[in-house]
């Protein structure tokens, strides 16, 4: 009986394994669209340092000096990293940047990785974390 | 079922060789049919494992002693928690265990893998199953099969060893299991980024929970270790500095420091090669302890030598997964230069580097004084041992110094700190730390590394502390919060930074408790039943512990004792009383052949409070053993070995801390909705991130 259900055993996981060659059934290979690239990747990284160096200059661990020209040179970073993502021309960089500083503030941004959702986003797109409702205008 | 176990761990080689094959070749064809059949492979070891495992758990439930490892390892009189925590009491029954739980893990990484980080997974599978392949060698022909039949039929096991029969000794073993095998998956990412050249940080994204995980159960598992030495070894310490502690503290001490540098790596995108050298470090290193614990090649309190056969297995795929190791990033190294470069010697990624620098000097000085006494023996013909001593002058700096970066790391910005910045940062915590050690001076501590710990400690708590509370109020004044909510927030938002200043609260407690050691007091006293001792602790108040008697318990089955003495002690502290201790004297049933004084067991008494233990130990009882009955009344005279261990207490309630902090760092997103995609002028989403 013991045997029987052995034998069982081994056909089962033969024809397990088998089965997706006999009938050319297949796995993903590649990146799913919606999977985060090298170039998004580095993109939320230049805007998560651009968020850690806002903190770092309001807890008191960089210069009022040293943060501008900090925040000047992340900018920079960031635009590049933003342009690589989305081919935008020059001319939308700007609006793009005040875009991402404004997300910072009206919980468009996420919080946690840096990700800037559509307005109306109630979770990160990026993380899934719930984002912070907006911010009345005045009260920050 | 012990025939279908049998079976399926025999079925398990072709399958985990198929695996292996196909997921190599289906990756490098750019075959999906391949691939999937690879992953299925992934699934039926699983299986197959599971049913092995039960075969095995099925030969001691039954008490199949026409079978090698429940012949040595169980009795018929085991209870039946212990007759299933035999999976993993011996060689045989661990090195499957250990193979259940990659196999668990592999099965979890591939299935929520299944439709992401697709262009790593056909060489994550065919890392995972190579080392699958490996232990299931091993297992069935290193001569440690666990189903191997004796040819006949004792009439009674061996029995478990009595010390093993502990709760935690029941747990350690997993728990430390559950970390090494689950280091294996970043293991088996970074060498498929090695092998597709996709060197950028994703490897590292996707698997970083994982890291986590993996040093979660370490961290654990290690002080599960401890306690079960302290309340079961019953010589009053909780680490020796054992080969096979050493060899539990090594990856350990390596994963602590590949945690701190990834962040840079993805931060900054630095230390590519170095987090190469890390993670297969770890990876080797998880191996090594199994193979030191296993192998029997160092006598230790953890061995069970059986066979040299499996050392040079172990010994071959070590050596051979760290020349692919080494061949591959050396294939790679163009693909793995720094996008960046350390701004300045004032910043937290210096601070970081020095962190990982100091624990690989402890990892190369743990290992060292833990080879020595093997090469010593293999190239000099004599065996040269370090002690404890040797350990502590080494560890002790390194993990003060270690300590001390745990509190300017937190506090030391990004990229470039400033001079000034860091005196008006630092004011506060130094002015906490030196307050602290002056206080302990003044009231008469003289102990020079104690009083740095203390102040040490001071210190980092009050830079912890401070980071909460600025980073609370910087949160509730960039986002426009109130307190408690920018609390919150501060902490959900990120919770890895946030979780792990928890997680560096708890290892400051457990600091503490180490530093508590020099006021160890510990007294000997031979006492008859209405005599007292009195002991005097480092705080100050003394003990008083009365001996009320033995009482003995014998032939108790249902616990597999032979015979239990209970001695009973009521305290008092500062002529209050206040509860009493029971160390206890114990002769498990150990069956088979063996000398039955091998079954002898202390189990410690212990009145724990916060800040310190009275710890009792039942020594001897000299008329018992000289012969008199148990059941003799007059057989009462007990020798005490009666201490007091300041602090200790702390490790346990430091590693809950720890576990807490871990536990944040774990926790999963709450939700993860793609639907933002067609939202008017949005952009296009992105979707989950690994975490």
């Amino acid at each position: 009986m013991e045997i029987l259900g052995a034998l069982l055993l081994i056909g089962a996981v033969v024809a397990y394994l088998l089965l997706p060659i006999l009938k050319g059934e297949t796995a993903l290979l590649h990146r799913d669209f919606e999977e985060i690239t090298e170039a998004e990747a580095r993109r939320r990284i230049a805007l998560l340092a651009l968020r850690d160096a806002e903190y770092d200059y309001h807890m008191g661990k960089v210069d009022q000096a040293d943060y501008t020209k900090l925040k000047g040179r992340l900018a920079a970073e960031a635009l590049e990293a933003i342009r690589a993502v989305d081919g935008v021309d020059d001319a939308d960089l700007e609006r793009e940047i005040a875009l991402v500083r404004a997300g910072m503030r009206d919980g468009r941004a996420c919080g946690s990785c840096g990700h800037l959702n559509p307005p109306g986003s109630r979770f990160c797109a990026a993380c899934g974390l719930a984002l912070a409702p907006p911010t009345p205008a005045g009260s920050a | 079922m012990n025939i279908v176990g049998e079976l399926a761990l025999w079925t398990a080689l072709p399958v985990a060789v198929w695996g292996m094959a196909l997921g190599f070749m289906g990756g490098r064809n750019g075959r999906g049919d391949l691939v999937l059949s690879a992953e299925r492979a992934v699934y039926a070891t699983l299986g197959l494992s599971f049913l092995a495992s039960l075969g095995v758990i099925d030969l001691f439930l039954n008490d199949r002693f026409d079978y090698w490892y429940p012949a040595a390892y169980s009795s018929r009189d085991l209870g039946t928690f212990f007759k299933v925590s035999g999976l993993w009491a011996g060689q045989r029954g661990s090195l499957l265990f250990w193979l259940l739980l990659l196999n668990v893990f592999s099965a979890i990484a591939v299935w929520s893998n299944r439709r992401k980080n697709r262009e790593f997974m056909p060489y994550v599978i065919g890392v995972l199953m190579t080392i699958q392949t490996f232990f299931l060698v091993v297992l069935l022909f290193a001569e440690v099969n666990p189903f191997e039949r004796l040819g006949f039929t004792v009439a009674d096991g061996q029995g478990m060893n009595p010390q093993l029969q502990n709760y935690w000794m029941t747990i350690h073993p997993p728990t430390l299991y559950l970390g090494f095998t689950a280091f294996t998956i970043p293991f088996a990412f970074a060498i498929s980024a090695l092998l597709t050249g996709r060197l950028d940080s994703r490897w590292i994204t996707v698997t970083r929970k994982w890291i986590l995980l993996s040093w979660f159960f370490l961290s654990n598992g290690i002080v599960f270790g401890m306690r079960w030495a302290y309340e079961e070894l019953g010589w009053g310490g909780y680490w020796f500095w054992d080969p096979v502690e050493n060899a539990s503290l090594l990856p350990w001490l390596t994963a602590t420091a590949f945690l701190h540098s990834i962040q840079i790596q993805e931060t900054r995108g630095m230390l590519k090669v170095w987090n190469m050298g890390l993670v297969i470090g770890t990876f080797l290193l998880t191996i090594f302890a199994t193979f030191l614990t296993r192998s029997g090649l160092i006598e230790s309190v953890h061995t069970f030598a059986e066979n040299l056969t499996i050392a040079w297995i172990f010994l071959g795929f070590m050596f051979a997964s760290a020349a692919v190791g080494l061949v591959l990033v050396l294939y790679r190294l163009p693909k793995l230069r720094s996008e960046s470069r350390i701004e300045s010697f004032l910043s937290r990624e210096s601070a970081f580097l020095f962190n990982n620098l100091v624990l690989v000097a402890a990892t190369f000085a743990v290992m060292w004084g833990t080879l020595l006494p093997l090469l010593s023996e293999g190239f000099m013909g004599q065996e040269i041992a370090v002690g404890p001593p040797f350990f502590n002058r080494v560890n002790l700096p390194i993990g003060l110094f270690l300590l001390f970066l745990m509190g300017v790391g937190p506090v030391i910005a990004w990229r470039k700190a400033s001079a000034r910045n860091l005196r008006k940062n630092f004011v506060w915590p130094t002015s906490v730390g030196l307050g602290t050690g002056a206080i302990l001076w003044a009231i008469g501590i003289r102990h020079g590394m104690a009083l740095l710990t203390f102040a040490t400690s001071a210190f980092v708590m009050t830079t912890i502390v401070v980071e909460f509370w600025k980073g609370t109020r910087a949160r509730a004044r960039i986002e426009g919060e109130g307190w408690l909510k920018a609390f919150y927030h501060l902490i959900a938002r990120n919770r890895r930074r946030w979780g792990g200043y928890i997680v560096h609260v708890g290892v400051v407690m457990i600091f503490t408790a180490f530093a508590g050691a020099p006021w160890n007091t510990d007294i000997e006293q031979t006492l008859e039943p209405g005599q007292s001792a009195e002991i005097t602790s480092p705080f100050g108040h003394t003990y008083r512990l009365t001996y009320e008697g033995l009482s003995t318990n014998i032939n108790d089955r249902a616990q597999n004792l032979r015979w239990q003495l209970v001695a009973l002690m009521s305290v008092e502290q500062e002529g209050e009383r206040v509860g009493t201790v029971q160390p206890e004297k114990r002769q498990y049933f150990v069956g088979g052949n063996r000398d039955p004084n091998t079954g002898n067991a202390t189990e410690v008494g212990i009145r724990a409070t916060p800040y310190e233990d009275l710890y009792v130990i039942l020594a001897s009882v000299p008329q018992i053993e000289t012969g008199m009955s148990l059941n003799d009344p007059s057989a009462q005279q007990a020798h005490f070995r009666i201490m007091i261990k300041p602090l200790v207490g702390l490790i346990w309630s430091g590693i809950m801390v720890l576990s807490v902090g871990g536990l944040i760092g774990l926790w999963p997103a709450t939700e993860k909705p793609r639907a933002a995609k067609s939202s008017p002028g949005g952009r296009r989403a992105v979707a989950a991130a690994g975490d």
